[in-house]
């Protein structure tokens, strides 16, 4: 195994340290545990970054040179990495830690699941013909950050499913350090907003690049179509809130929903056949 | 009956303005594609329909199942999804038009009612000087300011990003945008394939829409002058590279190197690499051996239509064809002529797989000349093999709706923007007199993003305090 990728194995377990203590903070209400936390959180991301940019260098001294973004393992890694970095920028604008426990599992789920499962190859593969293009980034890059955003959108309406069995007379601590309900239901429609906006530029980078790839800016192949079906999924909810004026609970359903699709988008499709193949390995 | 059709039309009108319509058909649309990628496609579907019962068959096939994203009927719903978008913004555009021309008065009390005790505040000074400078503030900050002096006091209003409305109209715009370059795609443009060997030349390809393999005529010629393929260490490829000419009455007018990712385009249309195979190339390498039994033979390579002299001196021989599946059973095979310089042409196959052959077929079979290895005394051929060469297999595609689709990608990403990133804000104040000094309160409202108006209004207020202050 590569340095890069030891370094990304360890880095797994930091995001479960950080998770723990997340929780902790949670469960006994210590703040310290909270900034104990983000502290690791933070830790955990530089070496995250560290790593990432070690493999693209080692791309390059083993002759096949290219951004780390092309197969399963790669983007598992960037997608963990996507989802801490919109996580802190929102820790850090929201000035509340509560969040961190809902997240920081999806990363780190994510990073375990790329470094230990058995069907993932983390070695460095060359590029084939097919991904050799510009588009490659600005097309991974935008769909990997709307998918984070969607993710953060899910654990804050999870969050809010949650809080609604807090009640005053009950004296649960965990349920107590959740934010009220109005800013869960707004800061998961932000992130609804900042994810489809990506999403759109992502379907349409890789428009763009199967254009010159395949000849053709559709083809319907399944990944397309579960990208197009999960941005319906999105404009649908996006629709009910603007115009219908639905908040909560449906809208935290509604976007349950569509993160769903997002991970059959990711993984699901590999069990269809179809033009994305080099990315289910 | 004049009113009767009003009133039916009033009903359309009404459902086609509905967003509930407009969240079912995006729902539907949903899960017809998820279907869509459950159920094969096109190639896909013949073996997938093996499976199937034959009256299942016929039932996938009336409803246009195995392509269905081509059927008719996912054409209408399209159709109706983009109705209902356009009924939709054109009700919503007379309302954003009024909003966007409307000039409330500035002296309007409403905003000020219930105002927190921290957008108001004192200042020291005459009325109309502490207005002139909170109107010169509020030019600097917003794009239009109204004025009006009563005898409450003075009235401020100003707002920016009024344009922020259209925004969804833009993105609304966009998805029609796109769906009409799709259409004039599918209408004008075509998609097709062909294959070229190395060396030859194609100028027309098959149609990949239709069932029956249609043919187009390109007006001009393809010639693939040589197909490359490398690999890394690893085996997995590494690049496919077809050197193309494009030709018109026999003249070469452009050369280039067609790859994936790097198409190539020629007169509007445009070439994909696809594929590449092989095929039994020209040249072949035969045993040739003199009197049967001799233990005397020869190895020699031979190109088709290039005549060598027999070994013996007897006169020429050449390949005429070669095939590499004569028959579509008899294998790898090539026609030899031969010229005596005395006496007749004797032409006959061999075939790569002659001792199979025996055994397979009837021994009196090869006494007839044509596939009598041994028809010119005393030569025996042998085919040892044919050298094969590459074809690429070409994606061939003309599409004129591609601009539309690029400018409604533009479009959709610019009204996303506008729609969710900027608001339409406007703010009120009044400066009145108050207990021998000055009041100023400040009020506002935006069409989205609440939070960022109360920063805003936050920081204004900041702003004309700070004013007032550095004075004393």
């Amino acid at each position: 195994m590569m340095i890069n990728a030891v370094i990304l194995s360890y880095i797994t377990f930091l995001y479960f340290v950080s998770f723990m203590f997340y929780l902790l903070m949670m469960v006994m209400g210590k703040d310290l545990f909270g900034r104990v936390a983000t502290f690791i959180t933070l830790v955990a991301i530089t070496g995250h970054t560290f790593g990432i940019i070690l493999r693209w260098i080692e791309s390059y001294q083993i002759g096949i040179g290219h951004a780390p973004l092309s197969n399963l393992y790669e983007s598992l890694i960037f997608f963990a990495w996507t989802i801490i970095f919109l996580y802190l920028l929102t820790e850090w604008r929201t000035k509340n830690r509560s969040m961190g426990t809902f997240v920081t599992p999806l990363a780190f789920l994510a990073m375990a699941y790329a470094s230990y499962s058995p069907g993932i190859n983390s070695s460095i593969q060359p590029l084939v013909p097919a991904l050799k293009s510009n588009w490659l980034i600005a097309h991974v890059i935008t769909c990997f950050f709307g998918y984070a955003a969607f993710g953060l959108s899910f654990g804050f309406s999870l969050m809010y499913l949650v809080k609604r069995f807090d009640q005053p007379e009950k004296k649960t601590l965990f349920l107590k350090l959740i934010p009220r309900s109005g800013i869960l239901d707004d800061l998961s429609y932000q992130m609804v907003v900042i994810g489809f906006l990506l999403l759109t530029l992502g379907i349409i980078t890789g428009s763009v690049w199967a254009h010159s790839a395949w000849g053709s800016y559709w083809s319907w192949d399944p990944k397309e179509t579960w990208s197009l079906i999960t941005w319906l999924v999105y404009a649908a909810m996006l629709h009910s809130r603007m115009i219908r004026g639905w908040r909560g609970k449906r809208l935290a359903i509604f976007s349950i929903i569509g993160f769903s699709c997002v991970l059959f988008t990711y993984f699901g499709v590999n069990y269809l056949a179809g033009l994305h193949s080099y990315a289910q390995s | 009956m004049k009113s009767n059709l009003g009133k039916r039309s009033d009903i359309i009108w009404d459902i086609f303005s509905s967003v509930k319509l407009t969240m079912a058909l995006l729902i539907i649309l949903a899960v017809i594609s998820i279907a869509g990628t459950v159920i094969p496609q096109r190639e896909g579907a013949m073996e997938f329909a093996q499976r199937l019962s034959p009256g299942l068959v016929r039932f996938f096939n009336s409803l246009q199942l195995f392509d269905m994203y081509h059927s008719l009927w996912f054409r209408v719903i399209i159709a109706l999804l983009s109705l209902n978008l356009i009924v939709c913004s054109l009700k919503r555009f007379q309302v954003t038009l009024k909003l966007f021309q409307a000039l409330p008065r500035p002296d309007r009390s409403k905003p000020f009612e219930n105002l927190p005790l921290q957008r108001n505040f004192q200042v020291e000074g005459e009325i109309q000087e502490v207005s002139g400078r909170v109107a010169e503030y509020m030019r600097g900050q917003y794009k239009k300011i109204e004025e009006k002096d009563t005898k409450k006091g003075n009235f401020f209003y100003g707002y920016k990003g009024r344009y922020s409305l259209f925004g969804v109209f833009v993105v609304h715009l966009s998805v029609l945008t796109i769906l009409m370059g799709a259409i004039i795609g599918s209408l004008l443009g075509f998609e097709a394939y062909v294959n070229i060997a190395e060396g030859e030349s194609a100028d027309t390809v098959t149609l990949q829409k239709s069932r029956v393999h249609a043919h187009k005529k390109l007006g001009f010629s393809v010639r693939c002058e040589k197909f490359t393929v490398n690999f890394y260490d690893t085996g997995t490829p590494k690049e496919y590279r077809s050197d193309l000419s494009f030709m018109d009455d026999g003249r070469v007018l452009k050369k280039g190197s067609l790859l994936v990712n790097h198409p190539v385009t020629f007169r509007g249309i445009t070439f994909y690499q696809s594929s590449y195979g092989t095929i039994p190339g020209d040249r072949v390498r035969l045993i040739v051996s003199r009197h049967p039994g001799e233990p005397k033979t020869k190895t020699l390579g031979i190109e088709r239509g290039h005549p060598l002299p027999l070994p013996g001196n007897e006169g020429q021989f050449e390949v005429m064809e070669v095939h590499g599946n004569l028959k579509g059973m008899m294998g790898p095979a090539a026609l030899i002529s031969i010229k005596p310089y005395q006496g007749k042409e004797v032409r006959f196959w061999v075939f790569k797989n002659f001792e199979s052959l025996q055994e397979r077929f009837p021994k009196e079979m090869f006494q007839s000349t044509i596939l009598n290895p041994s028809a010119f005394k005393p030569y025996t051929f042998y085919l040892k093999e044919i050298q094969s060469k590459y074809y690429t297999g070409l994606h061939v595609n003309k599409d004129p709706g591609v601009p539309l689709v690029w400018m409604g990608f533009f479009m959709i990403v610019m009204g996303l923007f506008i729609t969710f990133f900027t608001s339409h804000r406007r703010v009120w104040v009044r400066v009145s007199k108050d207990q021998g000094k000055i009041r100023i309160s400040v009020s506002g409202k935006a069409n989205k993003n609440p939070v960022g108006m109360e920063r805003e209004l936050d920081h204004f207020v900041h702003k004309l305090e700070d004013l007032f202050i550095t004075e004393r």
